[in-house]
């Protein structure tokens, strides 16, 4: 009986210890730090992808970085990045973002060979004491924002009210406020148009971290009364949720 | 000749120096003749930049001509280069690092900037409300006064930094420790300035308070998100004076603030006192006579037993002396072969018992008293080791559930040894002999002349006086866990489960709880680390260590000596042959020696602990 068990024993920890070993993430084989990012394009002449929007790139980015959004990431390689050995190194605007990896996963089925992440994104490359490049920088200016509990009464009070949803399509298509128009970020520096310049516009994004910009860019261009949704699409939720 | 070259020569090195001057004027008055705007020409010489001049910033234009043909343009000029030290923090701020914002983002026109003129927190809650609304600042407490010119209350900066703004100060959602622990700091630091507080008509002892309580210990040892920290009940930015019904601490409003953490509460849950002075006789009459009642306990107990310990010491000893002196060894009625007959004093019950009640009451000791005494660098050691706040509750709380189980069973145990035949009326016959017999715990009038025997024998007035089973300490003992059992489980309890106990008394018998729990707590360690250790253990004729409890048994020599009224007992009763047992076995005595030392050793290194705490900690 003791044999029995002990048999039994080795060949549990044999499939426990089998099947608790994982690769790593390929996304951490991938990362790489700053001072690495330098290195790599020094020597191996390593060109920096921007995979944020348009406008957020021109307004700052690593040094003769591309600009190419990871939704656009397909169409745009095709014509910019047609060597799949060229050594890239993706980033986003902070260490929370999942654009660089997303990108980076798009890259790898596409057949480049040569791939990086900037570990911690923007962020960890000005904290490592190097400098950014503004090619159209938007101009900051002061923006009104409001709280989730402040919506109703918004709506209510400017009835000419164009919210503005700039999040991805898939997240606008999961759930969005009433009324609101979809033009993704990625899209919005061609869609000025569509945007009215004599209504007064709230923007809303996915946490609050990119509205201001958009909010910055309209007032930049024209839009004179433009409000910001504080905390983004997210908070409203986490809101709701814990009103239950 | 020599005259004509010399006044040419004069000539041309005027000329060459009126141009030169010419050309310096024309330098200096050019930046304004060009860039006529007011903001240029008057107010950037009343600007706090204005004495530095146009180059001393834009100090990259090298040829005016270039730059008047717009083939030379200034770069961003580096603020840093002047203001290192803001620039080296804000480096490392979230404006720059996830928004990229620039010193003229918030500064805006450099060049029309004007000194505060002690204005200072209004303009900065003027520039951050620009981008920042928040209404709810500006109705606030903190927002009102800053507006109204006070200079102590917090404007934006006070709290969130000004150049230094990092991201965990952004974000309580994904930097939960950072955040907490950040912004308890930030409102300990203003509201922990007697002067300033005074000032303002605000208590100064406020955070000294707070640290008193359990939130406030918890927190203070690094765990500031297991307990409510200031924000979680004053709120953020739309802190607001109790009076106002908007407030969160307004009466109205406090059970629904509770409740954010303490789900399921009764309304009277409220009545919690956050962060009350015991000592405040006025304000809080109930606590302050707890507190006081809880320092005239320990203080009478430990008067009566120390000193009671100090004189049973003297006395052994200098007995023990006097013995050694003289050559004299203790005599003993007994042949050597009775002499080491081993004799039955606890049952394997007690035993087991007793051990049970060792690791629990250690597993309690240690698990709270780095709460009670948090602010000391071992208590976070301890806690540190244990793996954090949450984990030390855990364990206390396991170690409680085996200290109430063996009070149960100390209960069950008592109830059978009154009625052992049953509760039937033919069956509950004699209880109140057994009650007050030999084998009772309960004390009688013997115990209090056997008291007294004992002080005149401290001060060689009279002998050893004679002791039955049980002496009148021992009994002390056992009714001083069953009465502290009351105190303390019962406290410890409500405060496991305040929701619940909020359904059966107010919010405030939870901090009468807690001065209860943690004086007990205080009372019952000392006591069993000193008075408890030295009458079992630690007294010269027992020293270093009385194995008895583990073993089980004893000599018959030591039960004569000790118990001669039982030994007598025993005799006349013709029993003794019933508690005659065998020699423990090796292990057993290998086992209860490591386990016993091990006890002493950990209770004694707490003792001091605790005092070198209570006194300079």
């Amino acid at each position: 009986m003791l044999r029995i068990i002990t048999v039994l024993t080795v060949i549990l920890y044999f499939i426990i210890s089998c099947t608790a070993y994982q690769q790593p993430p390929l996304t951490e084989q991938a990362s790489i730090e700053p001072a690495q990012a330098v290195a790599l394009k020094k020597e191996k002449g390593a060109i920096f992808v921007d995979t944020m929007s348009y406008l957020e790139c021109m307004d700052h980015r690593i040094p003769d970085s591309l600009c190419i959004a990871f939704e656009e990431f397909e169409e745009k390689s095709k014509a910019i990045l047609k060597n799949k050995g060229q050594h890239i190194i993706f980033y986003c605007e902070s260490d929370e973002c999942l654009r660089a990896g997303q990108t980076y996963q798009k890259a790898k089925i596409l057949g480049y060979k040569n791939i990086f992440i900037l570990n911690g994104g923007l962020p960890a490359w000005k904290k490592a004491g190097y400098e950014v490049e503004s090619i159209h920088r938007i101009k900051r200016a002061p923006v009104v924002s409001i709280k989730p509990h402040m919506l109703e009464r918004l709506i209510k009070e400017k009835k000419d009210l164009f919210i503005l949803d700039a999040r991805s399509e898939d997240l606008y298509r999961s759930g969005h406020i009433d009324g609101a128009v979809n033009i993704p970020l990625y899209e919005l520096s061609k869609r000025l148009k569509d945007i009215p310049k004599n209504r007064s516009v709230l923007v809303i994004d996915e946490n609050g971290k990119k509205s201001f910009l958009v909010c910055c860019w309209l007032i930049n261009n024209g839009v004179k009364d433009v409000i910001r949704f504080y905390g983004g699409m997210k908070y409203k939720e986490a809101k709701e949720r814990k009103k239950g | 000749m020599a005259d004509k070259n010399w006044f040419a020569s004069l000539f041309i090195l005027m000329i060459l120096f009126f141009a030169g001057e010419i050309f310096s004027a024309e330098v200096k008055i050019n930046c304004v003749d060009c860039h006529t705007s007011a903001k240029y020409k008057g107010m950037y010489k009343e600007s706090v930049h204005g004495n530095i001049g146009c180059k001393g910033c834009h100090e990259d234009i090298k040829s005016l001509d270039r730059h008047i043909i717009k083939k030379e343009k200034p770069s961003l000029i580096s603020c840093g280069k002047c203001h290192g030290e803001i620039d080296k923090a804000y480096r490392n701020s979230f404006h720059y690092l996830y928004e990229d914002f620039r010193c003229y983002d918030c500064h805006y026109e450099i060049h029309t900037l004007r000194p505060e003129k002690g204005q200072f927190k209004i303009t900065v809650a003027k520039n951050c409300t620009k981008c920042h609304t928040n209404e709810e600042y500006a109705l606030s407490g903190h927002g009102a006064a800053v507006m109204k010119g006070n200079k102590d209350s917090a404007t934006c900066s006070d709290c969130h930094g000004l150049h230094d703004t990092k991201a965990y100060h952004t974000s309580t959602e994904r930097y939960i420790l950072e955040a907490r622990e950040f912004y308890n700091r930030t409102c300990k630091s203003c509201h922990s300035d007697r002067e300033m507080m005074i000032r303002n008509g605000l208590s100064p002892d406020t955070v000294k308070y707070y640290e008193e309580t359990y939130h406030g210990k918890v927190q203070d040892l690094g765990y500031p998100t297991s307990v409510a920290g200031c924000a979680d009940c004053h709120t953020t930015h739309n802190i607001l004076a109790k009076r106002h019904p908007d407030s969160a601490i307004n009466p109205k409003n406090l059970t629904k603030n509770c409740e954010k953490c303490h789900h399921g509460i009764h309304p009277r849950f409220a009545e919690y006192k956050a962060h009350p002075d015991y000592k405040d006789r006025k304000r809080y009459p109930l606590l302050y006579v707890s507190f006081l009642s809880m320092v005239v306990l320990l203080l009478v107990t430990f008067a009566f037993y120390w000193t009671h310990t100090l004189l049973w010491w003297r006395k052994v000893y200098w007995e023990k002396h006097k013995l050694e002196q003289l050559g004299i060894k203790p005599e003993s009625p007994f042949a050597h072969e009775e002499n080491i007959q081993e004799i039955r004093r606890f049952s394997i019950k007690d035993r087991v018992m007793h051990v049970l009640l060792i690791i629990s009451f250690f597993g309690l000791v240690i698990t709270g008293f780095p709460i009670k005494y948090h602010n000391v660098p071992w208590a976070k050691v301890i806690i540190k080791i244990m793996g954090g706040a949450h984990n030390a509750g855990l364990y206390h709380r396991l170690a409680a559930i085996i200290l109430i189980g063996l009070f149960l069973v100390a209960i069950w145990r008592s109830i059978r040894f009154l009625f052992p035949k049953g509760f039937c009326k033919k069956d509950r016959k004699g209880w109140l002999d057994r009650l007050f017999g030999p084998d009772s715990l309960m004390p009688n009038k013997q115990d209090w002349r056997q008291f007294k025997a004992m002080v005149m024998w401290f001060f060689n007035k009279g002998e050893y006086p004679k002791f039955d089973r049980w002496t009148y300490w021992e009994k002390f003992d056992f009714l001083a866990v069953f009465w502290g059992m009351f105190i303390i489980g019962g406290s410890g309890i409500t405060l496991w489960a305040p929701e619940m106990a909020s359904y059966v008394y107010p919010g405030w018998v939870f901090n009468i709880a807690s001065i209860f729990h943690s004086e007990e707590a205080l009372l019952a360690a000392l006591f069993i680390f000193t008075v408890h250790f030295f009458n079992t253990h630690l007294i010269p004729t027992k020293f270093p260590m009385d194995p008895i409890i583990f073993t089980g048994s004893y000599k018959l020599e030591e039960l004569w000596r000790s118990r001669t009224l039982e030994y007598e007992r025993l005799v006349k009763e013709k029993r003794l042959d019933e508690f005659k047992i065998k020699h423990p076995g090796l292990a057993l005595k290998i086992a209860s020696s490591t386990f016993g030392y091990v006890s002493l050793l950990i209770g004694i290194i707490f003792t001091f602990i605790i005092l070198w705490t209570f006194f300079f900690g």
